[in-house]
């Protein structure tokens, strides 16, 4: 597969990926608007922010403030997590960047994933945060079902070649980053208030969690069982473990990258990320350390990926 | 559709009328069906078609001073008929000039016997732009310059004749294809009765052209089609085509030159390329070469071109061949290669470097259309009729100015098509591009993409100047 094809089917599926999960997490934020206290709505946008690694808007202060301002604010920053073209991981921009990268590679995917994702930016194109204001959830539902949808109409038509292997390896990478982003955020952000639980009920529900939660743990809410289930549970699709596990099983799929040192590196990287959550995890006093370390992990292995596929040294090939 | 308003004008040939009210002979069963069809009707069609375009992101790309548009090819859904026997007619008259016209660039980049002969002068030849002295000498693979031509054929009642061979990089195969199936969609049983010639082959048959090309008849041989990159007007035509050929769509950073030979970048190392469909322009083709700032090409192409370790499709330098002075030349030239009379006719040209053809062109300046001989697109040409007293002056103190940069033309009638507009069916002038493939022998599906200047009384059919298309069925009928 050419190169250049290979980074762009992996960098839709990383768009895409970021789309969905952003969608998803301001889907959740937007249902708290309309009966939480504002404490908590706050501590969500927080926690979105901190996870996108994005300062709000100047003038965003999160203070205690009344019902009306909350609602201005929120206002404020959906738009800014939605709809800014400045900014590149706004919904938004993370689904043009994607269906931009389809557009140049649409000869790797198959038609009907194109038309599906093409469907769905013709949706959101001319859209701004006034239009979906007064049902906000009904918007960012839809976009992620269209993104799920995406991924489903690819599983059931993509051909199971090189472009398929590097679809899914973005796609569990980014997730893989995401996850533990936004489980640095819960974990940072609870120690700074008093209410040991909060947030951590919605963590389960962004990762569609909250049932399987229920039939393994109980109807009690503990932090350190969510996080262990969002961690290192295999059977939850989007727990860090079985991101991290799809990462190398795509990466055990493919033929060895010309990039000899970097092939290597990111073999490696993905399985020193899966042995600290089945080896380390389950014994670790600071969990927000080994977060980090798979973290690091996740990084290194996208920057070894694309060097051992895409970005290697011509001198390194052979000639076919 | 009602027909009853159509302005029907027995000076201008209609291609489904033959008198008003009166269908051509194989029109005849698809008007009655059009007569049948409610109006509501068809403008669904229409407007399923076009939100089809619009859902497949069937666009080209126009640059605002700020940021990139994609826009849709507006496409009438009412189809323009060509009877098999006179498709059969043009096909033979467009092999032969293909035929010519690979035989002129051989002998331009080789002996030169057609200006020793004094068929054409040496001056139209060596003073056109697109003459390439880096192919002096060079033989191609089987000795086919011009893989893929697309022809500009208009009609009038004199019949078909060919306004411009295009034989650098030509474009709208796309299109062909994609207003036939969506006109099919539209359409159906109507499309089924009128026992239409398939054009979906086109990918198929471009592949097996290709293949023929390969370099020492290596089997099973790597395509790529070389794209300038996706901010090309064109890119997705280049994409469409990738897939259609199963050819890799490669930018010049992909590929690389080594030890006379063309590798592209893969997943697993370097892959020898065998046949390059370049969608790219000479200039930029190899800045070793041609334009040493291009970062479009490939550094040592021409090399590899050269020494035959890769095809190129088509050969650079073809644009010699195509060029508007160039052109008037085509009907002795065929006399000239292949001791035959023209199948197809030229529209009768003047060439403004000769006093003569710059006087009558100055003094009929009202009356003829006159076109830069190296533009394209509609753009730097004036249509006599339509301008004003004003436009021709400023006009020809430019003619004057360099009259070897200008031809001039008559101002043809170009023939008219029914068209949908705003519900109703109305005339609109059209042309057509078949598209010729050259291998081992030369290949034309039955169709083309067909323009239409959808702009009432205009003659310009050219997608950037208000043009659309329109699907061309050639019906056994």
């Amino acid at each position: 597969m050419l190169a250049r094809s290979a980074q762009g089917v992996y960098w839709m599926a990383r768009y895409l990926a970021r789309a969905g999960y952003l969608s998803r997490l301001l889907e959740l934020q937007v249902q708290f608007l309309v009966d939480r206290p504002v404490e908590e709505i706050h501590f969500g946008w927080k926690r979105i922010y901190q996870c996108m690694k994005r300062f709000p808007p100047p003038g965003e202060q999160f203070l205690p403030e009344t019902d009306e301002f909350a609602l201005a604010d929120a206002f404020t920053l959906a738009d800014d997590l939605t709809f800014e073209r400045s900014n590149p991981d706004s919904v938004w921009s993370a689904i043009a960047s994607g269906r931009e990268n389809a557009r140049q590679m649409r000869h790797c995917i198959s038609g009907e994933m194109w038309t599906c994702l093409n469907a769905a930016w013709l949706r959101i194109r001319d859209l701004g945060a006034v239009d979906i204001w007064r049902t906000p959830e009904v918007f960012y539902a839809k976009t992620r079902s269209e993104i799920h949808n995406f991924v489903g109409v690819a599983d059931a038509t993509m051909y199971r070649g090189a472009a398929w292997r590097f679809m899914r390896l973005g796609r569990a990478i980014e997730r893989a980053q995401l996850a533990v982003s936004l489980l640095l955020a819960q974990i940072d952000l609870s120690r700074q208030t008093e209410r040991r639980t909060l947030g951590w009920a919605s963590m389960l529900r962004t990762h569609h969690a909250l049932e399987a939660y229920g039939r393994v743990h109980g109807i009690e809410m503990k932090p350190e069982r969510v996080l262990d289930l969002l961690v290192a549970d295999p059977s939850l699709p989007g727990s860090v473990l079985a991101t991290v596990q799809a990462a190398a099983t795509e990466l055990e799929g493919l033929d060895a990258g010309p990039g000899v040192e970097a092939d290597a590196a990111a073999r490696r990287l993905a399985g020193r990320a899966e042995a600290i959550i089945l080896y380390d995890w389950p014994e670790a006093s600071a969990p927000e350390e080994l977060l980090k370390q798979v973290n690091q992990s996740a990084r290194g292995l996208h920057d070894a990926a694309l060097g051992a596929f895409v970005d290697y040294a011509i001198e390194d090939s052979p000639l076919r | 559709m009602d027909f009853s308003l159509y302005d029907f004008d027995p000076a201008i040939y209609d291609e489904m009328f033959v008198a008003e009210g009166e269908p051509r002979e194989h029109c005849r069963a698809v008007v009655e069906a059009l007569r049948e069809l409610p109006d509501d009707d068809l403008n669904t069609i229409q407007e399923r078609v076009t939100r089809s375009f619009s859902q497949e992101g069937i666009t080209f790309t126009v640059y605002g001073d700020e940021e990139a548009e994609e826009r849709i090819i507006p496409i009438d859904c009412v189809p323009r008929l060509v009877a098999l026997t006179e498709w059969r007619e043009l096909e033979a008259g467009l092999v032969q000039r293909i035929r010519t016209l690979n035989l002129f660039l051989a002998d331009v980049y080789g002996d030169c016997r057609v200006v020793r002969d004094g068929v054409i002068p040496a001056d139209v030849i060596l003073g056109c732009p697109q003459y390439r002295l880096a192919m002096r000498g060079v033989s191609v693979p089987n000795d086919v310059w011009v893989t893929i031509c697309g022809t500009d054929i208009v009609r009038t009642h004199e019949g078909f004749m060919v306004l411009e061979d295009n034989l650098r990089v030509p474009s709208g195969v796309s299109y062909m294809i994609a207003n036939r199936k969506a006109v099919k969609a539209g359409l159906r049983l109507l499309y089924r009765r009128s026992r239409v010639q398939d054009v979906e082959q086109y990918g198929s048959l471009l592949r097996q052209t290709l293949c023929e090309l390969s370099p020492g008849g290596r089997p099973d041989p790597c395509l790529a089609l070389l794209t300038p990159g996706t901010y090309n007007s064109a890119f997705y035509e280049h994409m469409f085509l990738a897939h259609e050929i199963g050819a890799e769509l490669v930018e010049g950073q992909d590929l690389l030159v080594n030890d006379g030979f063309v590798y592209m970048r893969t997943t697993s190392g370097l892959r020898r390329v065998d046949v390059i469909y370049r969608r790219v322009d000479d200039d930029f083709l190899d800045p070793l070469v041609f334009r040493e700032d291009s970062l479009l090409g490939v550094p040592g192409l021409m090399n590899a071109f050269k020494r035959g370790n890769v095809a190129l499709a088509n050969a650079p330098g073809t644009g010699v061949a195509d060029d508007k002075s160039v052109y008037a030349y085509v009907p002795d030239m065929v006399r000239y290669y292949l001791s035959e009379e023209p199948l197809l006719q030229n529209v009768d040209t003047r060439l403004c470097r000769r006093p003569e053809d710059l006087e009558y062109t100055l003094d009929n300046l009202d009356r003829l259309v006159v076109k830069r001989v190296g533009e394209s697109g509609g753009y730097g040409m004036l249509v006599g009729p339509h301008s004003t007293p004003e436009e021709r002056d400023e006009y020809a103190k430019t003619l004057r100015a360099d009259p070897a940069d200008f031809i001039s033309q008559p101002t043809l009638a170009l023939s008219r098509s029914p068209c949908l507009i705003d519900g109703h069916a109305e005339p609109r002038h059209v042309d057509l591009r078949p598209f010729v493939l050259t291998g081992n022998e030369t290949r034309i599906v039955p169709g083309a993409f067909c323009r239409v200047a959808l702009r009432r009384g205009s003659l310009v059919v050219n997608s950037s100047q208000g043009g659309g298309g329109k699907d061309l069925w050639v019906v056994d009928l």
